[in-house]
């Protein structure tokens, strides 16, 4: 099929540093690159290896117990076992380990910085709009780019069904409810390129609801959030053809290309579609291959989407299409 | 008594008794209502929709097996894991529980059989029919596909979602009524049902356990009743509880849904427990150590598990501090657990260990349990969840919870009590090869989901793309599923074909010290011969002779002479005896009102309303016809000699009556069920700055007061007339009796009537927002109980007329007062909520 | 009263200090709900509630201390030692004391647990 294809050709084409080895990835909670991630990370393998210590403990004590020759133990020392080992040392740990959640959970919630972004789910994408400082706001999807090094506070909120917004590399997640507006701050420690996925079942395509996370160096986000603010760019007169097409088929009446007639609100905002790694809400490759598989199949590839598929247009159209998308940086 | 010695006697008395509970053959046999038929019925069909929702289990692994596999679509995928987890939850792990207690809990008691046996045969059809409806939605596409916890709007929106929603929650509020009737029956059965000197001090821990496990379903299934009205009225009549755009909040049905989902993982964890409890001992070959413990665990638990549910609900972004409550009781709720665990230690070190084939499952069950119990430690701690939640990481956990806190210790149990019930034991070699497969084979599945989950795999994903560090952990937990499931195979086929070509077990085969273990195996269709009066934990062991004494008959009821079924009653804290009641026997009534039942909740699902409520009524009439020819029976004598110089009253009214004790348990359920109805519109108080919201002319909506007034005071009447009529009945005026039932008739259905006037009158259109479907559900409930406390009372009225109800047989009149001060009470709080709290706000 | 001056121990007051934990469980989860739905944002200062939940937090101790000191007579003030179990009335009233002084413990435990957030969060992000 299809799907598998491009699928695992999206995904080579990532840059996956130290894939195959230890807990790496680029959705993974156990490579941290965000502060909260990292807090966590620590907090899990400390109670991992505590973990490991108390089940041993308990299990050498029952297998002792299961195959002890000999005398048995008196009645008042196996209630002594009961008292110690089952109850107050327990009590002990947990008092501990409890109190220092409970601190780190308003640390992790404390405000974030000047930037923030609005991240709205829908099924099966992501709307993302910045808001700079003093800046108008900036209409973007499926692909994030944040600022190293400076806690952004998210707002998450969602008009259809439930989603949940989760960078596992940066954070935990938040889930995004109709009727509610949701705030999560992120602090990415390190630059690279992540993953994140929807974390709440939200319909057939739940699992392809994914996207992209870059985060570079301050001055490289101001630079890129200015190129993302204009308009698209000047059309290559090659592929003045696709955006005819791309306008004729009503491609416009859902998707904005700013800069062009395309004012569409109910899909992604498709305007630097071409600097985006992937395409389809973090499931293909950005090739024009794919895009124009996506146009002719989307309701294969994405199950219940709610764009249409656009197989019965001629290949040629298709293909212009594709081509104009791939223009749009 | 010097002619027990008769050998002659003896034997007659043997003949009347096996007669008189005899198990009816042919197709007469599926009338059967004694415990051993239900219970072993009740048992079997769970195990078999266990066995189902596991191969639904092997499709979901080989559909993730590998990356971007399409060896299922999403649609069925989805319909899959909802079914897995659906069927899991509720057609496996709380029935079997019922199953085995059914089964096992009159053998535990000595008694012939549980004081409501055509109950538990009702609750068995009702949760076979609801059971097959659900599972068979498969086999037509058209299966609920949301997730077992069915979040809406995804579950609500009409465009999203088909019949399969519908069919979810239809089904399953059909067998949470199963599930509430049995938890009537075990805690009546436990407090009220043991032998004569049982004390609440030497009772089996098992009991401990049911009558802890059966309090928590009597507060736990009732807020998800209450949750399943809600959802079906938004979606068959648009009522919008959870549209957020209309005034409702989503959130809430979380809230509902966890309230009854977390104490639920200990309703099904408790239990499997409890099996652990009666084997530990028996192997370690001495009394557990730390009784009191295990009781300190098993109500601790029960009462932290309710305040456990929002640590499933940590990432909607509640604030922090309401988080920190639910992160420090699922914290506690450790300790207790903790506890259990040494106490079973503990009687190892203290005895002297025995192997065998129950101990071994009963080790691996602790080696699982304890790792799932210290992820769960991990997943309290909110900022650590926030990762874990919804990832593999939790599916990891709760699979090391369920199967190590639950399956394992089952499997423990069906190797230990499989002689008793089937009377023949299962292989040890064949045990311990099915032990090793499923241990191995579960660590080899979920221990990798840890590493999946924390690498960022989100659950209830149809497929994954390879090369983000999944891919090979997912194959070896496909692997490790399918070597489980060849253990559960092999275990399937020891139990019904392998035990054929062994003999039966001899009599207490693993020398135990409890009661279950009395009879002869395979025991006879009654029970015990007689039932033993007890003095300790463990009779068997401190008490040698006893079951030379039961066979003969020394012991109480050793004969049926009027050929009625008959068990004892006892006091709650010390086991006296106080009645010789007589349960109804076999009978198709439970079987017919359970289909008729049945069809009400299906034919709902497929919007015939009118159909469904000829049903409807049907099912009203056969219910009332049961009780009618089978409870509170006239006896033809008031007293009778059970036995060793003791005379017991036949019938008993009031307190005394295991009737009275079931109406109360089961109106307890039902306030719980109201109490999250009464939550729900204060939730959203809570969440709506303004409240009640303003109508158009820019006032606040609402009942008005007038026609609430006028309910409270018809249903303030109406109560008052029936404690009249009962203090009539007792001063023996059959006239008062009448006028006053007849009385309280009229004023309840003019207090329902006003009731429902009220918004009716002050035009709330429920369809428009959360506020008025609110007022319309609590004031529509209120009315419910009136209507119901109508049908009670005409049958009182019946009862009376035909002669069945007297000064001195007024069982009827006690049980129908006793639900009138539910009803009151839900009457008044209701008006005060809809008609008085807007004052205030 | 359940906690204090019963002569006999009985089934209740064995659930008597477990359901203390709960209504001040309750009592915490309700009040806070309250303050932060009601209050507006996530920046609403909890100084009034936390000082709430001491309010209720040292009452609900002191009846479970009070609940303690009835279980600790029911069992004979530790002058017979489990395992209680003999079939007569006083190792019943011995086993229900010895439980109930135990869930006393467990819900003095969990009571305090409880209010730790209190202590440790001051508003309602």
């Amino acid at each position: 099929m299809e799907q598998r294809t491009v699928t695992g050709r999206a995904m080579r084409a990532m840059p996956l540093a130290g894939l195959l080895t230890g807990c790496g990835g680029v959705q993974s909670a156990l490579d941290p690159a965000g502060f909260e991630a990292e807090q966590v990370a620590r907090l899990f393998w400390a109670m991992l290896i505590a973990s490991g210590v108390i089940w041993v403990l308990v299990l050498g004590l029952a297998s002792y117990a299961a195959r002890r020759r000999g005398q048995p133990w008196s009645q008042q020392g196996a209630s002594r076992l009961i008292v110690w080992a089952g109850a107050v040392v327990p009590t002990l740990l947990l008092a501990v380990l409890l109190f220092y959640g409970l601190r780190l959970m308003p640390e992790l919630r404390a405000p974030g910085g000047p930037l923030r972004v609005h991240v709205e789910g829908e099924q099966f994408w992501w709307r993302v709009r910045y808001h700079p400082p003093g800046g108008a706001p900036v209409e973007s999807a499926n692909a994030l780019v944040l600022p190293v090094g400076q806690r952004v506070e998210f707002s998450l909120s969602t008009r259809d069904v439930i989603h949940s917004f989760w960078v596992p590399a940066l954070g935990g997640k938040m889930d995004m409810i109709p009727g509610r507006t949701n705030r999560l701050v992120l602090e990415p420690t390190r630059t690279g390129e992540f993953r994140g996925a929807c974390a709440e079942l939200c319909g057939a395509s739940h699992a392809l609801m994914a996207f992209t996370v870059r985060v570079v160096e301050p001055a490289e986000f101001e630079a890129w959030l200015a190129r993302e603010a204009a308009p698209a760019a000047a059309v290559e007169p090659a592929a003045q053809a696709g955006e005819a097409a791309f306008l004729a088929n009503g491609c416009g009446a859902c998707h904005s290309v700013r800069g062009t007639a395309a004012r569409g609100d109910i899909g992604p905002d498709l305007t630097h579609l071409a600097s985006r790694p992937t395409i389809g809400a973090g499931i293909l490759e950005n090739s024009a291959e794919n895009r124009a598989a996506f146009i002719a199949r989307v309701d294969q590839i994405k199950p219940s989407a709610r764009m249409p598929a656009y197989g019965t247009l001629p290949e040629t159209e298709i293909a212009a299409i594709a081509a104009w998308l791939g223009t749009l940086r | 008594m010097p002619d027990s010695e008769d050998a002659a006697r003896r034997k007659a008395q043997e003949a009347r008794l096996e007669k008189t509970w005899e198990t009816p053959s042919g197709w007469r046999y599926w009338s059967a209502v004694n415990n051993t038929e239900v219970g072993l019925w009740y048992t079997a069909t769970s195990f078999l929709f266990f066995l189902f929702a596991g191969a639904l289990a092997l499709l979901v692994r080989a559909q993730l097996a590998v990356p971007d596999n399409d060896l299922i679509s999403a649609s069925l995928y989805n319909q899959a894991f909802t079914l897995h987890g659906t069927a899991m939850m509720f057609l496996f792990a709380v029935p079997i529980f019922e199953a085995v207690a059914i089964l096992l809990l009159p053998t535990m008691l000595a008694a012939r059989d549980l004081p409501f046996p055509r109950l538990s045969a009702y609750g068995y059809w009702c949760f076979l029919i609801g059971g097959v409806f659900v599972m068979g939605s498969i086999f037509f596409n058209a299966a609920p596909d949301a997730g077992w916890f069915m979040y809406p709007p995804l579950t609500t929106d009409p465009k999203l979602t088909g019949i399969g929603a519908d069919i979810w929650l239809l089904g399953l509020s059909f067998i949470e009524v199963a599930s509430i009737a049995a938890a009537v029956e075990l805690i009546v059965g436990v407090l009220k049902c043991r032998p004569p000197g049982m004390r609440i001090n030497t009772m089996p821990l098992y009991c401990w356990y049911v009558l802890i496990v059966g309090g928590m379903i009597l507060f736990a299934f009732p807020p998800l009743i209450a949750g399943d009205i809600l959802f079906e009225l938004e979606r068959l009549a648009g009522w919008p509880f959870f549209d957020a755009s209309r005034g409702g909040d989503p959130v809430l049905w979380q809230h509902l849904f966890w309230i009854f989902g977390h104490p639920e993982v200990y309703i099904v964890f408790l239990p499997s427990i409890a099996l652990l409890a009666m084997i530990v001992p028996t192997f370690a070959r001495r009394p557990i150590i730390g009784y009191s413990w295990i009781v300190l665990a098993a109500v601790g638990t029960g009462f932290l598990s309710f305040g456990l549910w929002v640590h499933h609900m940590f990432t909607t972004g509640l604030p922090a501090i309401s988080l920190g409550f639910f992160s420090a009781a699922s914290e506690a709720v450790a300790i207790p657990t903790g506890v259990q665990i040494f106490v079973f230690v503990a009687t190892m070190l203290a005895g002297k260990m025995t192997r065998s084939t129950p101990m071994l499952f009963a080790a691996g069950a602790l080696a699982i349990f304890v790792f799932g119990g210290l992820t769960g430690v991990m997943v309290a701690i909110a900022p650590f969840d926030w990762q874990a939640h919804d990832s593999y990481f939790v599916v990891a956990h709760l699979h090391y919870v369920l199967i190590g806190g639950m399956v394992l210790p089952l499997f423990a149990g069906a190797y230990y009590y499989y002689p008793l019930i089937m009377a023949r034991k299962l292989s040890d070699r064949i045990g311990r090869l099915v032990f090793w497969l499923m241990f191995l084979g579960f660590n080899i599945a979920f221990f990798p989901m840890h590493f999946t989950g924390l690498r960022g795999m989100p659950r209830r994903v149809f497929t994954y793309p390879g090369g983000i560090g999944w891919d090979w952990l997912n194959l070896i937990s496909s692997a490790g599923a399918v070597l489980f499931a060849a253990g559960v195979l092999l275990f399937t086929w020891d139990a019904i074909w392998g035990i054929r070509r062994r003999a039966d077990s001899p009599r207490n085969p693993w020398g135990a010290g409890t009661l279950e273990w009395l009879n002869p195996i395979p025991g006879p269709d009654y029970g015990v011969r007689s039932v033993p009066a007890i003095a300790s934990r463990y009779p068997l062991w401190d008490d040698p002779e006893l079951p030379r004494r039961v066979d003969e008959g020394r012991e109480y009821l050793p004969d049926a002479e009027e050929g009625k079924r008959e068990t004892l009653v006892t006091s709650v804290l010390d086991a006296r005896p106080i009645q010789c009641l007589r349960v109804p026997g076999n009978s198709f009534m439970p079987m017919i009102a359970a289909v008729l039942t049945g069809a009400v909740f299906i034919l709902t699902t497929f919007h015939l309303y009118w159909t469904g409520l000829a049903f409807g009524v049907a099912a009203i009439l056969s219910i009332l016809a049961w009780l009618w020819r089978g409870t509170a029976m006239v006896p033809e004598k008031h007293e009778k000699d059970i036995g060793r110089g003791v005379r017991l009253p036949l019938y008993a009214s009031g307190i005394r009556s295991v009737g009275w004790w079931a109406m109360f348990i089961t109106m307890t359920g039902d306030m719980t069920a109201f109490a999250s109805l009464v939550f729900s519109y204060f939730y959203f108080w809570t969440i709506h700055p303004v409240f009640p919201p303003l109508d158009a002319a820019g006032l606040p909506m609402g009942p008005g007061l007038l026609w609430p007034g006028v309910a409270l005071l018809a249903a303030l009447g109406a109560w008052g007339a029936m404690l009249w009529a009962r203090a009539r009945n007792t001063a023996g005026q059959a006239g008062g009796l009448r006028l006053g039932l007849l009385a309280a008739v009229l004023l309840a259905l003019a207090s329902g009537g006003a009731m429902l006037m009220g918004p009716w009158a002050n035009g709330l259109e429920p369809t428009t927002h959360a506020y008025p479907a609110a007022v319309w559900v609590l004031l529509g409930w209120a009315a419910l109980h009136l209507a119901v406390g109508v049908i009670m009372t005409l049958y009182a009225l019946a009862r009376s007329l035909a002669g069945k109800l007297t000064r001195e047989h007024d069982i009827d009149i006690h049980n129908v007062v006793l639900y009138w001060h539910f009803a009151a009470i839900t009457a008044v709080v209701t008006l005060a909520t809809v008609a008085l709290f807007p004052l205030l706000a | 009263m359940l906690i204090h001056n019963r002569r006999h121990a009985n089934l209740w007051t064995l659930l008597a200090p477990p359901a203390i934990w709960a209504i001040h469980f309750l009592l915490c989860y309700v009040a806070a709900a309250i303050a932060c739905a009601k209050g507006g944002g996530p920046w609403v200062d909890l100084t009034t509630l936390r000082w709430v939940i001491l309010g209720i937090t040292i009452p609900a101790l002191g009846l479970i201390l009070v609940a303690g000191q009835q279980a600790r007579r029911h069992w004979g003030f530790g002058t017979d030692d489990p395992p209680h179990d003999q079939a007569t009335d006083e190792d019943r009233q011995h086993f229900l004391g010895y439980a109930t002084l135990l869930l006393c413990a467990l819900s003095f435990v969990s009571v305090i647990f409880v209010a730790m957030p209190a202590i440790t969060i001051a508003d309602c992000r």
